[in-house]
Formats: C-alpha cells, sequence, structure tokens
C-alpha cells in the first residue's frame, strides 16, 4: 500500500521515530530507498538547502566521463608500430639514391649524431685531438650580434660574410657526412644479394612494396 | 750454458703468457659477442659525443624461424631502426622507409658482429680490472690497436653475463673521444614484448630488381689516390656514388673490415683546410686551386691529412 508506506516514511523523515521492521523493509526495498531520497530533496528544496546545480546522479556521470578520457601512454609501442606500418607502406627504395630523397632520409639520421662535431682552425697545430670549438650545424639566429650604426663597419660587413661562407661550408659538410653513413649502411648490401636472396613470403606481393 | 737455457725459458714463459692473455681476452669478447647476438633483451643506451648526449631504447630477440632486433631513438627527431634477419628497415616520420640488406644494424658497435680472426689482425685484447659499473661487476678489456692512427676500444663487460656495459673509444693520447654507455639492461627468456606486435607485422618485402647497384654518375678516373693506411684496402666497386649538391669529381671508400671511411673529391671552393670531429669521426678538409678533398672517417687527424695528401691527379 503506497499510502501506508508514505505514512511511516514520511513520519520517519520528520524525525518521528522508525521501528525495527520499517528500518529492516527500508533497507531492503529500493523503491522505499528512492522514495526517502526524494522526501529528503524535497524537504532540502523547501528549506532552499540544495545546491545552485543538482547533480543526483553524480557519481554515474563521473564514471560515464572517466570512460570517455584518452589513455596516455608514453612511448606507446601501439603508435610505434602504427608508425612503422604507415612508413612500411610508403617505403620507396627506388627514391632514395636521388640526391633530395637521399638527403633528406640522411639529414634526419646525422641529426642525431653531427650535432657534436667539434671544429679547429689551426692546420698546422701538433695537438690536433684536443676538444675544439663546437661546429654549428645549422643557421643560429643569434650568431651575429646586433648591430647598431656606429658598428656597421667594413669589418662587420666582412665578417658576415665569413660567417655566411662558413655556414655553406658546415651545410656541404653536413652533407658528405650523410653521404659517408649512408655508404656504411648499404656496404654489405651487394655482397649479401650476392650470396643469398632474401626469403620472399607467399603472402605478400614482392614488386610494388618498395 | 746455464744461463742460457734460463733466458730460453724465460722468453718462452714469457710469450707463453702473453699469448695465454690474449686468447682469454678475446675468449672474454666473444662471450660478450654471443650475448650482444644471441640473447633476448631490452636495453637502453647514451652515445656521449662531446657535450652532445643522444639516447637509444635497443631490442633484440630470436625466434625458432627468425632474428628481429629494434633500435629505438627517444629524440623526437630520430629515425627508428629494424632488422629481421638481414633485412634493414628504416623509418622516419615523414619520408618513405629506407630497406637495406645488412647483417646488423650499423648504428650499433661494430665490433660485436664482426670475426675474431678478422678483429685480431686489427687489435690485442689486455684485461683489466673489475670494476662496479652501473652497478653491475664490470670486466674491463681493452682493445689495443696494432697499426698507427687508430682509435683504441675500453670495454667494460658485464661479469654475469658478458653483455657490454660501457664503450669508450679513445684516441692514441688516451683521450675519450666517444663513450657508449647502457643505462638499463634486461634480459628475456623470451622476445621482448615490444617486438611481439613486429611478428604480426606484414613488413614490405625487399625487391631484389630495386635492390640493385643505381645509376651512378661518372667519375673523373684522372684522380687516384696514391697512399692508403696500413690495414685498410680499397672497396673496388662502392655500391652507390653519393649524388651531391657540388657533383664529385672522384670518391673512394676504404674499409679495414670494421671501419670505413670516405674520401671525397670535389671542385674547390677555395676554403682553408678544416678539421671537425662527432665523436670518433674526423671530417678533414683540404683544398687548393683546382679540387676540395674531404676525407671523413674513424681514424686520427693525422691519418686524414695523408690520405688527403695523397690525392694526385695523373
Amino acid at each position: 500500500m503506497p499510502s501506508k508506506k508514505q505514512d511511516w516514511l514520511s513520519a520517519a523523515i520528520d524525525e518521528q521515530g522508525l521501528s525495527n521492521e520499517h528500518l529492516d523493509a527500508l533497507l531492503q526495498d529500493q523503491d522505499l530507498q528512492h522514495r526517502f531520497e526524494r522526501y529528503h530533496m524535497i524537504g532540502s528544496a523547501i528549506r532552499q538547502e540544495l545546491p545552485k546545480q543538482l547533480h543526483t546522479d553524480f557519481a554515474e556521470q563521473f564514471a560515464a566521463k572517466l570512460a570517455q578520457e584518452p589513455i596516455h601512454q608514453l612511448q606507446s609501442s601501439h603508435t610505434f608500430m602504427q608508425r612503422i606500418k604507415l612508413g612500411a607502406q610508403r617505403a620507396a627504395n627506388s627514391d632514395w639514391f636521388k640526391p633530395s630523397a637521399q638527403t633528406a632520409i640522411a639529414a634526419g639520421v646525422a641529426l642525431m649524431a653531427v650535432v657534436g662535431v667539434q671544429h679547429y682552425q689551426q692546420p698546422g697545430a701538433q695537438d690536433l685531438m684536443s676538444p675544439l670549438p663546437v661546429l654549428q650545424t645549422r643557421p643560429v639566429a643569434g650568431f651575429a650580434s646586433p648591430v647598431s650604426l656606429s658598428q656597421t663597419s667594413v669589418d662587420s660587413r666582412f665578417e658576415q660574410q665569413a660567417q655566411q661562407a662558413m655556414l655553406e661550408q658546415q651545410t656541404r659538410l653536413q652533407e658528405l657526412l650523410n653521404a659517408h653513413h649512408q655508404q656504411v649502411r648499404v656496404l654489405d648490401q651487394a655482397q649479401i644479394m650476392s650470396e643469398q636472396r632474401p626469403e620472399t613470403r607467399d603472402d605478400q606481393e614482392p614488386d610494388g612494396q618498395l | 750454458m746455464r744461463w742460457f737455457w734460463l733466458v730460453v725459458v724465460s722468453v718462452s714463459l714469457f710469450f707463453s703468457a702473453a699469448s695465454w692473455a690474449e686468447r682469454k681476452g678475446w675468449q672474454a669478447f666473444e662471450h660478450s659477442q654471443q650475448a650482444v647476438q644471441n640473447k633476448n633483451f631490452d636495453v637502453s643506451y647514451v652515445v656521449f659525443k662531446g657535450d652532445q648526449v643522444t639516447s637509444f631504447r635497443w631490442l633484440h630477440g630470436l625466434t625458432d624461424t627468425q632474428q628481429l632486433e629494434q633500435l629505438i631513438p627517444l629524440d623526437a627527431d630520430g629515425v627508428d631502426i629494424l632488422r629481421q634477419d638481414n633485412i634493414v628497415y628504416y623509418f622516419t616520420p615523414d619520408k618513405p622507409a629506407l630497406v637495406t640488406l645488412s647483417p646488423f644494424i650499423k648504428e650499433l658497435p661494430a665490433l660485436f658482429y664482426k670475426s675474431i680472426d678478422d678483429l685480431s689482425q686489427l687489435y690485442d685484447p689486455v684485461s683489466g680490472s673489475v670494476s662496479q659499473v652501473g652497478g653491475r661487476s664490470a670486466q674491463l678489456l681493452r682493445l689495443t690497436a696494432f697499426h698507427p692512427g687508430r682509435l683504441n676500444y675500453w670495454l667494460w663487460l658485464d661479469v654475469e653475463t658478458g653483455f657490454p656495459i660501457r664503450i669508450d673509444t679513445v684516441s692514441e693520447n688516451q683521450q675519450v673521444l666517444e663513450r657508449w654507455q647502457v643505462t638499463h639492461f634486461l634480459l628475456t627468456s623470451t622476445l621482448p614484448e615490444p617486438l611481439q606486435g613486429v611478428l604480426d607485422m606484414k613488413l614490405p618485402v625487399p625487391d631484389m630488381r630495386r635492390l640493385q647497384r643505381p645509376d651512378n654518375p661518372e667519375l673523373v678516373s684522372d684522380y687516384q689516390l696514391a697512399w692508403l693506411p696500413s690495414g685498410f684496402r680499397k672497396v673496388d666497386d662502392p655500391y652507390f656514388i653519393p649524388r651531391l649538391g657540388s657533383p664529385l669529381l672522384n670518391y673512394w671508400l676504404l674499409t679495414d673490415g670494421l671501419h670505413q671511411v670516405s674520401v671525397f673529391v670535389q671542385r674547390s671552393n677555395q676554403v682553408p683546410a678544416q678539421a671537425y670531429r662527432d665523436g670518433a669521426t674526423t671530417i678533414y678538409v683540404q683544398s687548393n686551386e683546382q679540387i676540395d678533398i674531404t676525407v671523413i672517417g674513424p681514424v686520427t687527424l693525422d691519418i686524414a691529412q695523408q690520405i688527403a695528401d695523397a690525392v694526385r691527379y695523373d
């Protein structure tokens, strides 16, 4: 009987006592529990105790939002696999001996090696293997100091030209270093090709893959 | 007469001890080679070149049918390298992949992939003391070059597994030019987990026709290289001749079986002689009115200068 239920429940909310049987009923009956919650909420609304934004299902909403959050993982092997797959699909060996492709690929590899290059300017010095100034492998914006009118002399113009020539020379050396690394990579290729042909897997089309 | 026999015995003892020490040294090194080539592992290492430091993760594993190896630079701009048996793939973020044939990844220390017979022609192994490196007991092994003007290697090998923990490339005057240092290593019983994904992947199969020698540019045969450092030989027919912004007049590739040296001849830019170093690699440029000669390789500057001086025009 809903009205009966309401009577003792309403009385309990008004702090008029609750018998043991009613307490057991409340703990077991979900419908009563919802009713109990709603009555309390009505009471709170009348007393103006409710927060401005009411979220009765805060826990459910939070769980749902959490489930939608992307999973962050450092150095994900899955991402790397995708990268390999993508690269493998676009493998283009026929291009990599052309100057542009070769330089582009090699530059990426050489970048991790070249920055530590050191430099000396005394070909006649005896101690040629001693620590040397660092080679600038990329144009450096702050290379030339700010020039005021009084400093714009013939000397500084020569200095700028010399720096420009130095940067060109470094770019050229970078290209040669890349070519050397590339040469080392393919050093054994001819020998391996003559010794054994790599096994061709049946489930793939050899032609057009590279 | 008694003195004579005493000298004979002393000399023979000395040589047999030296020979025993050499044998022990190569045995330790071979153990290290076996660890690098035959174990499953997940290793991180750093390379120090001057004040420049680069980090890598290095994975290696064997299955019943294939050998997989992967080198992942921990820098954002690096190139991921993958080896499946003797096919090596270079993956860059925005470029087509590069595929080459090689028995090992050339960016790893080549020492671990060369036969002891070949290495013993170049280096004399001397065992040093055991010390603590990275919290592990490591046996020092010095590989000292027979030929002048060569770089030496000091290796610290894990006593328990033989795995290399640190390699210093050292100049003739004992200056460390490059340091290779393991920061973490984990030997696994099976293929390391990240390589499992590679197993299921369909990697591109090298098309033999496209791996053939490319059309190389014509060189000016009038230039000759009249001298080679001891132990080096010319590679008769380099696989490819680099195409460069400033075209090559001639090019030679030299090798001693372990190291490679490139000699480039280009039209002159009339620059003063210059030398640079990238870790253990020397870059030397010499210019006259007609040509620029650039020598690049892991030799001393003195040797690089002698090579450049030996370029002749007939």
